[in-house]
């Protein structure tokens, strides 16, 4: 499966490397959806099972939310790289070897939004 | 959907072949509606199961009315409907810009993601597993229509 070597191409750019999973983009792709799938079977049970107060809904509008944040990758060794940790996710959530607050985690609800305009950060204290 | 059963049993009822077990149907008939529970689901229209409680297919050649257990059988009309109706539950397509031939990138303006999720939703309403090779080809309502009957041996 992974049989391309380490070359330097002549012609200047192109850089011919390992992949990790995938050797295309198309690949990396279908893996992507793979885990989506996943994870949006996964939801309502992880709902369940950590007695989360949030809805289903909600919980797939976070999965999308997430997935959407690395939506304009191109790089088909970094798109396998985030689909691992992906997986490494759901699985940590399927076996019950996360608690609540770390489900909770993504959804940043006791943190503050950073300040974006000059004067909130002037009176917070930051440097513009 | 139970209106329709009820239709099918008025029907039988009608046809005189069918005198044996007409005592036995018209007890199905005014069971058939207590029965039928309507659970609200989100965006996967079980319609299947609602199909479960009402009453299986009644024996067409008149001699005896075997009840089993089964769903009645797909044509390409209720394949359609139900694929319709499971997109017009889906709360980002416009039910009035939806058609069969509508693709879901480029005329309903969906993500590769949504797509996904209208596949997983199929794979719900009809109960069987369809896989990514196959589904990411899938890209308008008629296509989906064409697969599942292509899979259940439906044809015309």
């Amino acid at each position: 499966m992974a049989s391309t070597a380490t070359t330097r191409a002549v012609a200047g750019a192109v850089k011919v490397v390992k992949p990790i999973f995938s050797r295309d983009l198309d690949e990396a792709k279908r893996r992507v959806r793979e885990l989506y799938r996943a994870w949006y079977r996964e939801v309502p049970n992880t709902v369940a099972m950590f007695q989360l107060d949030i809805t289903t809904r909600q919980g797939r509008n976070k999965v999308r939310e997430m997935f959407d944040k690395n939506k304009h990758v191109t790089d088909p060794r970094v798109i396998d790289m985030l689909v691992i940790k992906g997986k490494m996710e759901l699985q940590e959530t399927i076996h019950i070897w996360k608690q609540k607050t770390h489900v909770m985690r993504y959804f940043h609800e006791s943190e503050e939004p950073r300040a974006a305009d000059f004067m909130s950060k002037f009176y917070k204290g930051h440097d513009p | 959907m139970a209106a329709r059963v009820l239709q099918q049993c008025v029907r039988s009822l009608a046809r005189p072949s069918l005198r044996l077990c007409s005592g036995n149907l018209s007890v199905r008939a005014a069971v058939a509606p207590v029965v039928t529970i309507h659970r609200p689901l989100s965006f996967v229209a079980d319609t299947r199961r609602t199909r479960w409680l009402v009453q299986s297919r009644v024996s067409l050649a008149g001699v005896l009315c075997r009840q089993y257990g089964d769903l009645p059988p797909l044509t390409l009309e209720t394949i359609k409907d139900r694929v319709m109706y499971v997109l017009k539950l889906y709360d980002k397509i416009n039910p009035e810009k939806l058609q069969t031939s509508s693709h879901f990138m480029k005329d309903l303006g969906l993500d590769s993601l949504d797509q996904v999720e209208i596949i997983m939703a199929m794979e719900d309403e009809f109960g069987f597993e369809i896989p990514d090779a196959e589904a990411e080809k899938l890209m308008t309502p008629e296509e989906i229509v064409q697969y599942i009957a292509d899979k259940k041996d439906v044809y015309e």
